[in-house]
């Protein structure tokens, strides 16, 4: 009895000492990365806005962009499709571009032309590009960041 | 004033649960401190949340802040009387050996170091997109979600079918900052944490009798890598842990009913396991388990009357955001297919992959260090036993698993493959801290039941 007692104290050790040997490390380095802070309040906007397109302070600066396209239209953003950068960047102005309705359209290549002409522009205030080039006959193009555009829909606006 | 606010938010979240549990475990006359302070926590944030979706279609802005703080204080109050009226009395249960002393600053200071952490990342992915963007919404619009954001086809990416249980806590402290402070709302996360090592150490305390094995439990707890160092754990703002430590709770009160037959646990479960329903959309999958492992057990024990109550709130909050979601006409999750046999039989094939990418995750020490080695010893254990409790506790730990990684034979997405190595290793967290219960309990698992083994 007492040597059964005996393997189940080693047992539980052991796996307990390779748990400990094997997470200690990572957990450790998980602990020690990054600083905290700053405590700004769109601290996650900002810094994914700022690592996927170059923009400072995206979360201010890009609801001011999209304000300037009037109340009305809704916002079209054109991704790549299975390219996890160019979709989370269309997430991200889905997010930021509230309480405007958006559509976003995965395209498959790194272009768009069909796709732009089933737009109906009487109810689109803009367009995005994200990670996607626009048509190079398309005027009014504003690059809003590195991989992003925004080309506005004069016939939504007010 | 932005913490001040912060900290105003989570006092009137505290006090609300605290109420609660207090009236609870009034009739008791000794009441557990630490374990009623990480029930506030839970009890809490379900409470809030679910207050401010309600009272939202009333009212908003200030008047739906004051509405929820008055209820919150009515509910102290309440709490504060049930224990004035049946003469209960706090304690704090105190460490009795060296040992436990060391167990116990352990297990606070990971507390402490992890609080730390949290603040040290963003939001992830999901975190950001599916959650804190529900919260900030919210706030924009006074507190409530309007109708379009569920119908409008361009955000369903944010998937506007999950239930508001954490983006509705996280708009409670936005509300209270007067701004949605992405900084400071991720306190949410670790907290679940500081509610969990504590009652994940209770409760293996008070199924084993060993409170020692209890403490090493949760001192271990954070050396899981899924927690701090990979996605879905607390510093990305992931629902997962606080579905995790809802489950645990749930599960421990269940396990706690059966062997003491006291009431006030299976109150404590009907609390936490409706919860359950209203943090995630998966949670349906972790009540219908716990569901039946208690219905097995109240069977046993001829209370299935008793049990069936407990059952109903979760019943209740599941229908209700189901016809909310028709009624406001949600725009359809789509990336699992609407199960049904000829789907099955066309994609039954994907079984063996399924199979190999979840031992892959299982055996991934990057996120689970050796856990689920440890896990699957004590599930031999348990099993060893013979006991129904221990084998419905290994039942709570292995189905839901399980039928996670089934459920990919329904995915839509081109690569199913993709879809389940990209979310499973977030699923298997869900029932992460009710794996430790089962350790808890084998580690502890007395002489002659060892030999039998």
């Amino acid at each position: 009895m007492r040597r059964r007692l005996l393997l189940h104290f080693v047992l539980w050790s052991a796996l307990f000492a390779v748990f400990v040997w094997i997470s200690g490390p990572i957990v450790g380095l998980a602990v020690m990365e990054n600083r905290f802070g700053p405590t700004e309040t769109n601290r996650s906007i900002d810094a994914y806005l700022g690592a996927l397109t170059g923009i400072e302070r995206g979360s201010e600066k890009l609801p001011e962009t999209f304000q300037r396209l009037g109340k009305n239209g809704s916002l079209v953003i054109f991704v790549r499709d299975e390219n996890a950068q160019s979709e989370f960047l269309g997430m991200m102005i889905g997010y930021v571009s509230w309480p405007r309705e958006v559509q976003v359209i995965q395209v498959p290549g790194p272009t768009v032309e069909k796709e732009l002409a089933d737009i109906k522009p009487e109810s689109v205030a803009g367009v995005v590009f994200c990670l996607v080039e626009p048509p190079t006959w398309l005027q009014n193009s504003i690059r809003l960041g590195s991989g992003i555009v925004l080309v506005p829909v004069t016939q939504a606006s007010p | 004033m932005i913490v001040l606010g912060l900290l105003a938010a989570l006092f009137t979240i505290m006090l609300a649960g605290l109420g609660v549990a207090t009236s609870i475990f009034a009739r008791g006359r000794r009441i557990n401190l630490v374990e009623c302070v990480c029930l506030s926590w839970l009890l809490g944030c379900g409470i809030v949340s679910l207050l401010l979706w309600t009272c939202g279609a009333f009212c908003s802005g200030f008047l739906l802040q004051t509405v929820v703080t008055a209820a919150c204080l009515v509910l102290a109050v309440a709490g504060w009387r049930a224990k004035r009226h049946a003469g209960a009395k706090f304690y704090v249960p105190k460490p009795a050996t060296v040992t436990e002393w060391v167990l116990t600053v352990t297990v606070a200071l990971e507390i402490a170091i992890l609080i730390l952490v949290a603040f040290k990342h963003t939001l992830g992915w999901d975190g950001l997109l599916n959650w804190e963007i529900k919260a900030r919404y919210a706030f924009l619009g006074g507190g409530t979600i309007p109708a379009s954001y569920y119908s409008n086809p361009g955000r369903a990416f944010s998937h506007p079918e999950y239930p508001l249980g954490i983006p509705f806590t996280e708009l409670w402290l936005y509300l209270w900052m007067s701004e949605p402070n992405q900084f400071w709302v991720k306190i949410i996360f670790p907290l679940f944490y500081a509610a969990c090592a504590p009652l994940l150490a209770l409760l293996v305390a008070r199924l084993s009798g060993n409170r020692w094995v209890g403490l090493l439990s949760a001192a271990l707890l954070p050396f899981i890598p899924s927690i701090s160092a990979s996605l879905g754990g607390i510093v990305v703002g992931y629902v997962d842990v606080p579905l995790s430590v809802f489950y645990l709770a749930a599960l421990g009160y269940l396990l706690l009913w059966f062997r003491t037959s006291d009431a006030r646990f299976l109150i404590v479960f009907a609390a936490c396991s409706a919860s359950l329903t209203w943090i995630k959309s998966e949670g349906i999958i972790l009540w219908v388990v716990i569901a039946l492992v208690g219905l097995v057990l109240s069977f046993a024990k001829r209370r299935l009357l008793q049990f069936l109550m407990s059952v109903t709130p979760g019943l209740i909050v599941i229908l209700i955001w189901r016809i909310y979601l028709r009624a406001v006409h949600a725009w359809p999750p789509s990336e699992f297919g609407h199960p049904s046999f000829s789907v099955l039989r066309k994609n039954i094939g994907r079984l063996p992959d399924i199979t190999k990418i979840l031992f892959t995750e299982l055996s991934s020490m990057a996120h689970w260090s050796i856990f689920w080695l440890i896990a699957a010893v004590a599930v031999v254990y348990l099993c060893a036993s013979r006991r129904l409790d221990r084998i419905a506790l290994v039942c709570a730990v292995v189905i839901p698993a399980v039928l996670y990684s089934l459920i990919y034979v329904f995915s839509t997405w081109p690569s199913y493959s993709a879809h389940m190595t990209s979310s499973v290793p977030r699923l298997l967290l869900h029932v992460m801290p009710a794996g430790w219960l089962a350790i808890g309990l084998a580690l502890s698992q007395t002489k002659r039941e060892t030999e039998t083994l």
